[in-house]
């Protein structure tokens, strides 16, 4: 069981980049504020009929969490908006990686300081090495990238 | 431009990491799939609002373009509901690791195929690095 669950997320991880890269074309010609407009749309009909069947929380409840818990939306429009506006200039992999990074760096502060009710795991020697080894993935992503771009490049002129 | 770039995609995890920890606290009362449906139908409106404002591209194109190209929401959905399904079988921890291999892995083909529509750019060296760096990055952390 434990193993379909892993290949079931990996699949997960998957469909993210697929969308990246789908919602970078489609920017190209529709702009990034259409784009995500599109994106979210689609995305509350799609979860609109999904909880029809399967909800089986209690959406009125909106109304009585405290409203710090609300304000993650905003946090949402501008992962996308940003992604929209990246994928088409560094492409999908640049922009996948540093958001991986992004990603991390923050989920170890926010582990480090238990924000948000969170289990607190402290920022050890460990974690430090591991964010070194991000530093260097970003690093050799950007030089990667730049010199498949000059191949590409050369092979037109 | 291009540094700008780097730096939104950066911002753009931090973002998600945090959307993440709130969400998960949300999702206790409401229900997850709940949790997702507020993220996309509140979000809908702000960026709506935005649109209306800022906008200076083409909504119309909608109707024009491929039609693959516009399954990015349902990818979202997609994506969302296969982590808030993963997670109480095997933690957040091998979660979020499988996530980010099947999402480094992916692009790498996309972008080597140039599917999907993405700007075609082969695998080279740096990038494998790129990603074993990530890997062990990984590990360090769980």
């Amino acid at each position: 069981m434990d193993i379909l669950m892993i290949l079931f997320t990996l699949f997960g991880g998957i469909t993210l980049s697929a969308q990246s890269a789908v919602n970078g074309t489609f920017s190209r010609k529709a702009g990034t504020f259409e784009t995500t407009l599109l994106t979210f749309l689609t995305g509350s009909m799609f979860l609109a009929i999904l909880i029809l069947f399967f909800g089986q929380g209690n959406l009125l409840a909106i109304l009585e969490v405290p409203k710090w818990q609300l304000s993650a939306v905003f946090l949402g429009v501008l992962f996308l908006l940003f992604i929209v506006t990246a994928v088409p200039r560094i492409g999908v992999i640049a922009t996948n990686i540093t958001v991986i990074i992004g990603q991390l760096v923050i989920g170890v502060v926010i582990d480090n300081f238990g924000w948000f009710n969170s289990l607190v795991i402290p920022l050890d020697w460990k974690r430090s090495v591991a964010l070194l080894f991000m530093i260097i993935a970003l690093y050799f992503i950007y030089k990667g990238n730049k010199r498949s771009n000059e191949e590409t490049n050369s092979q037109h002129f | 431009m291009r540094y700008l770039s780097y730096i939104l995609a950066l911002l753009a995890g931090a973002a998600l990491s945090l959307e993440g920890a709130i969400y998960g606290e949300l999702g206790k009362t409401i229900g997850q799939l709940e949790t997702s449906f507020y993220n996309f139908f509140m979000g809908s409106i702000i960026i709506g609002l935005l649109w209306l404002f800022f906008g200076k591209g083409e909504l119309s194109y909608t109707v024009e373009a491929p039609k693959w190209t516009l399954l990015g929401g349902v990818l979202g959905v997609l994506y969302l509901t296969s982590i808030v399904i993963s997670v109480p079988f095997v933690g957040v921890g091998i979660t979020m690791v499988a996530v980010i291999i099947g999402q480094l892995v992916m692009s790498m083909i996309i972008e080597h195929y140039g599917w999907l529509g993405s700007k075609r750019s082969r695998i080279n060296k740096e990038k494998i690095f790129a990603v074993i760096s990530m890997i062990i990055a990984l590990i360090l952390v769980n």
